[in-house]
């Protein structure tokens, strides 16, 4: 291929990259893709892409060397390619464009799936041991003020997290909470309960990992669509039912619900 | 495929994309410079004469030319042509994808979260561990390297051609005769004197050399970025569970020894470049961090695309002997590593 010609098509390949990671940040998208501090290293690379394509683009043209020879029978090529120029165009941008198409910003059920969302845990509660600070009934008192209706907020991450930590549950067990996340029936479980979850990224959605308690209402399941997000009310309970204890909501109240702004818990915040 | 399985396949490709475009855009550009306006000769007189310091130091000259492991290929060919010692070429060859900063900034960036238990009171972050365990195993394993090599016969080591060509003058296109010692104003350095009748001097004034090193840096962009396309969209399959054998390969990720094993399996077909492929070790959250690391060293020192570059240089027999060596030292070490870690865990 004409070196003009692939160092165009190539700058332009440069710039495709640049623009999409541009839009996704441009549009607020990214918050669903990475984790705060790496929304600003994306956004340095994105614009690099583009200036780096746009300045080999408008200097296709101009002689260039290095200045240094080659050896015997060799030539100034600083631009050859392990494959053809074509394959490795189509490598690049297919699979991009492709994935720009098919995105929803989420994950579907059966992916959360095969992440653990219906795992115990007992099992994957772990991953998180070192990442969250401990906590203390002080800790608990002064970040969970109770709300109107006599329920302390507490962030689904953290009533996860308790089920795995005996001296939390102690803390907690029979507490009137409230908390939010998005609410999925259990494949092969009680008629009566659901399972409420968000996820957690530490640095980018592909290593995000659900993170579920279930909920179960004294009587008739509330009419909410799968996988919406709800704010629930209830006393937190960890019956041991043969996996070890599991963060247990007793609902007495569903409400349907906003998305908030940040849909994944991230790391640090 | 159906639309769930695009659907989680697009979401986990473009978030690891995103994650890890800057970190190659930011070493391509210092391989292009690099590329660009190195001076000849800059490896040679950093290196000391005695070969254990030579390797030693070799190991580490990553840290200060930073490369990852397709552009460190044709620069080992060209120093071994010019007479570099083979046990040093090597090492460096091996080491300098691992042993440098941009790898350094990209694991570290990647493991930052989690923290690692070392001890009743001794806990140190995930990045951190990773990050100097990265560097050391890869430099202590390119060190081993280049002193078994250095120990071998050169013909057991290269390619017949570059046997031959070892010591020559590599450069004898040259129309000027000056004597040993003396610069002859080039910018270049010429370890011996010679004299051809029949050619003239290829070197001459650099003309738009910003451009040359933003077009080599293109070039390598583009090939990195190729491989890294190809393994990001083979992760996100296995990631979301899409891929046939994701349900068998996560079964192997508890495992001791089939867990590293398994990775440097993997390592080697994705073919990553090792500034980025950080991020690609830190979304296969259910394996070791043994195993992890297992892929982290193994992958810029032995992988499908390198096998092809090795053979530019080396003899295909020494290559398979290279490549089950990495396998089974890395691999032996990277569990070693793990029994230690969980050991000092509280």
């Amino acid at each position: 291929m004409n070196l003009v010609l692939q160092r165009s098509l190539f700058s332009l390949a440069l710039v495709c990259w640049g623009v999409v990671i541009l839009y996704f940040h441009v549009s607020g998208r990214i918050v669903k893709y990475l984790a705060p501090d790496f929304r600003v290293i994306a956004l340095a690379g994105g614009l690099g892409l583009v200036v780096v394509g746009l300045f080999i683009l408008l200097t296709a043209r101009q002689e260039a060397d290095c200045g240094h020879d080659h050896g015997p029978g060799g030539h100034h090529d600083h631009e050859s390619l392990d494959m053809h120029p074509l394959v490795a165009l189509a490598i690049l941008l297919a699979p991009l464009f492709a994935a720009v198409s098919w995105t929803k910003d989420s994950y579907s059920l059966q992916a959360l799936g095969a992440k653990g969302l219906h795992d115990s845990p007992q099992q994957t509660a772990g991953f998180l041991d070192s990442i969250l600070p401990p906590l203390t009934r002080e800790i608990i008192e002064q970040q969970h003020p109770p709300d109107a209706t006599g329920h302390h907020p507490f962030s689904l991450i953290e009533l996860f997290f308790s089920s795995a930590d005996s001296e939390m549950r102690g803390l907690i067990d029979g507490m009137k909470v409230t908390t939010e996340g998005r609410l999925v029936s259990i494949p092969d479980g009680p008629p009566d309960r659901r399972r409420l979850y968000r996820l957690f990224i530490t640095c980018c959605a592909a290593d995000s990992r659900p993170v579920p308690i279930q909920a179960r209402w004294d009587g008739e399941v509330p009419a909410i669509e799968e996988n919406a997000w709800v704010t629930l009310s209830g006393t937190i309970t960890y019956p041991d039912e043969g996996e070890g204890p599991v963060p247990l909501l007793e609902v007495s109240r569903t409400e349907a619900t906003e998305a908030p702004p940040e849909e994944s818990f991230m790391r640090g915040y | 495929m159906s639309p769930e399985a695009r659907q989680d396949f697009a979401f986990a490709f473009l978030s690891i994309l995103f994650e890890g475009a800057p970190f190659i855009l930011l070493g391509t550009l210092i391989s292009g410079f690099i590329d660009i306006y190195l001076p000849k000769g800059t490896m040679d007189r950093l290196l000391p004469r005695r070969t254990l310091p030579a390797v030693l130091v070799a190991g580490l000259l990553g840290a200060i030319l930073p490369v990852c492991e397709c552009a460190v290929v044709p620069v080992i060919r060209r120093l071994v042509r010019k007479g570099l010692p083979v046990s040093c070429a090597l090492t460096y060859m091996l080491a300098a994808p691992i042993v440098n900063p941009i790898t350094a900034l990209s694991t570290w960036k990647a493991f930052k979260g989690p923290a690692v238990a070392l001890g009743e009171d001794l806990t140190l972050s995930a990045s951190t561990v990773m990050t100097v365990s990265r560097l050391g195993i890869g430099f202590l394993v390119a060190v081993l390297v280049g002193l078994v090599v250095a120990r071998l016969p050169l013909h057991r080591v290269l390619r017949p051609r570059l046997v031959e060509s070892v010591g020559n003058d590599p450069e004898p296109d040259h129309d000027h005769h000056h004597e040993e010692g003396e610069t002859c104003g080039c910018g270049h350095d010429h370890a011996h004197d010679h004299a051809h009748p029949h050619h003239a001097h290829e070197d001459h004034p650099p003309r738009n050399r910003v451009v040359a090193a933003f077009r080599s840096a293109l070039r390598d962009l583009i090939d990195v970025a190729v491989y890294f396309t190809v393994g990001v969209a083979i992760t996100a399959l296995f990631n979301t569970g899409i891929a046939p054998g994701a349900r068998w390969l996560a079964t192997l990720a508890d495992d001791p020894i089939a867990a590293p094993a398994a990775l440097m399996a993997l390592a080697f077909v994705l073919s990553l470049c090792s500034t980025s492929d950080a991020f690609i070790a830190a979304t296969l959250d259910r394996f070791t961090w043994g195993a992890k690391l297992a892929f982290l060293v193994f992958g810029p020192m032995m992988d499908v695309k390198l096998i092809f570059l090795y053979q530019t240089v080396m003899r295909r027999r020494f290559i398979i002997g290279l490549a089950l060596g990495l396998f089974v030292v890395i691999g032996a070490l990277c569990i070693g590593w793990q029994n230690l870690i969980a050991h000092a865990a509280p």
